[in-house]
């Protein structure tokens, strides 16, 4: 396959030729999702160093379990649930370590990176959506990247998250209630 | 857009009916855009790359471990049949005393020397 053969390619097969060892049929395959995948990890978990490192793993995990990926759902479906749940692992790992310190100090962790933005509105508009995550509930941050971020409806988004359709409803109401809360204080 | 727009479109994707296609595009084009490093997908390559040979070598090292092992139990397995017929044409029976080289005189022998009487 020549380089714009692969950009041209569906995603089955680039999922059989990754799977026959192609490297660069991979290749394309994480070109394609990263954006997608820095959605939910930077989302979640904000633009800081741990979030590319896991931003890694989802496209690791994704090459050891292609061959369980039967084609039913979207790859991109796919990838989006290991990008969420190694992102909720992320979560919980740092709540235990970051119990042993102050609340300033997981704070602080969560400050970002806002480099090359081009007016001074982009950059708040940036720094409004990422306080705003940052400062929720983590079940209903993921529920909020879900949906503003990468722009999932409520199915889609019930789908991604292995959560019946009714709770995602609940979870959503409830987000509101706590986005607004958040948003009065900044 | 200013603040309070972008608080009330945050808020408006979260309605039920909202169009949340068009509220992540409109967001991406405020600013709000999330990405990787440029050589993000180059590192990723290099470690799945990198670490299948690594496990490749591991998987041909557990392999030859297993056919040695499988030639060294065989010849184990068959010393020890060798060494069961041996001691029973030997000693004429497979008694716990043949099989340790010990004749039934030497129980007295092994009391004396253990008490020094």
């Amino acid at each position: 396959m020549s380089s714009e053969s692969y950009s041209a390619a569906e995603e089955k097969e680039l999922v059989k030729a990754s799977l026959d060892g192609d490297k660069m049929a991979f290749g394309e395959i994480v070109n394609r999702y990263q954006k997608m995948v820095a959605r939910t990890v930077k989302g979640m978990l904000g633009d800081s160093i741990f979030a590319e490192d896991v931003g890694q793993e989802v496209f690791i995990n994704l090459f050891y379990s292609l061959n369980e990926f039967r084609g039913e759902s979207k790859l991109s479906t796919y990838i989006q649930k290991i990008a969420v749940n190694l992102t909720l692992n992320e979560i919980k790992r740092r709540k235990r370590f970051f119990s042993m310190f102050s609340q300033k100090a997981n704070n602080e962790m969560y400050e970002f990176e806002i480099a090359d933005r081009d007016s001074e509105e982009r950059r708040e508009a940036a720094e409004i959506v990422n306080k705003a995550l940052m400062a929720m509930d983590p079940k209903f941050r993921i529920i909020i990247t879900m949906r503003m971020l990468q722009g999932y409806s409520t199915k889609e988004t019930a789908e991604i998250l292995d959560l019946p359709l009714g709770t995602v409803l609940s979870r959503l109401s409830r987000a509101q209630e706590q986005l607004r809360n958040i948003l009065v204080k900044l | 857009m200013n603040a309070s727009e972008i608080k009330n479109m945050m808020l408006g994707s979260l309605k039920e009916e909202a169009d949340t296609i068009e509220v992540a595009r409109r967001l991406e084009e405020e600013g709000v855009s999330y990405n990787f490093s440029k050589d993000f997908g180059e590192k990723v390559l290099n470690k799945i790359y990198s670490a299948g040979l690594t496990l490749n070598r591991e998987v041909e090292f557990v392999k030859y471990m297993n056919f040695a092992f499988y030639r060294i139990a065989l010849t184990g397995v068959a010393a020890i049949v060798v060494l069961i017929i041996s001691i029973f044409l030997m000693q004429g029976s497979l008694s716990i005393n043949s099989l340790l080289g010990l004749h039934d005189n030497y129980d007295e022998s092994i009391v004396s020397l253990l008490t020094g009487n």
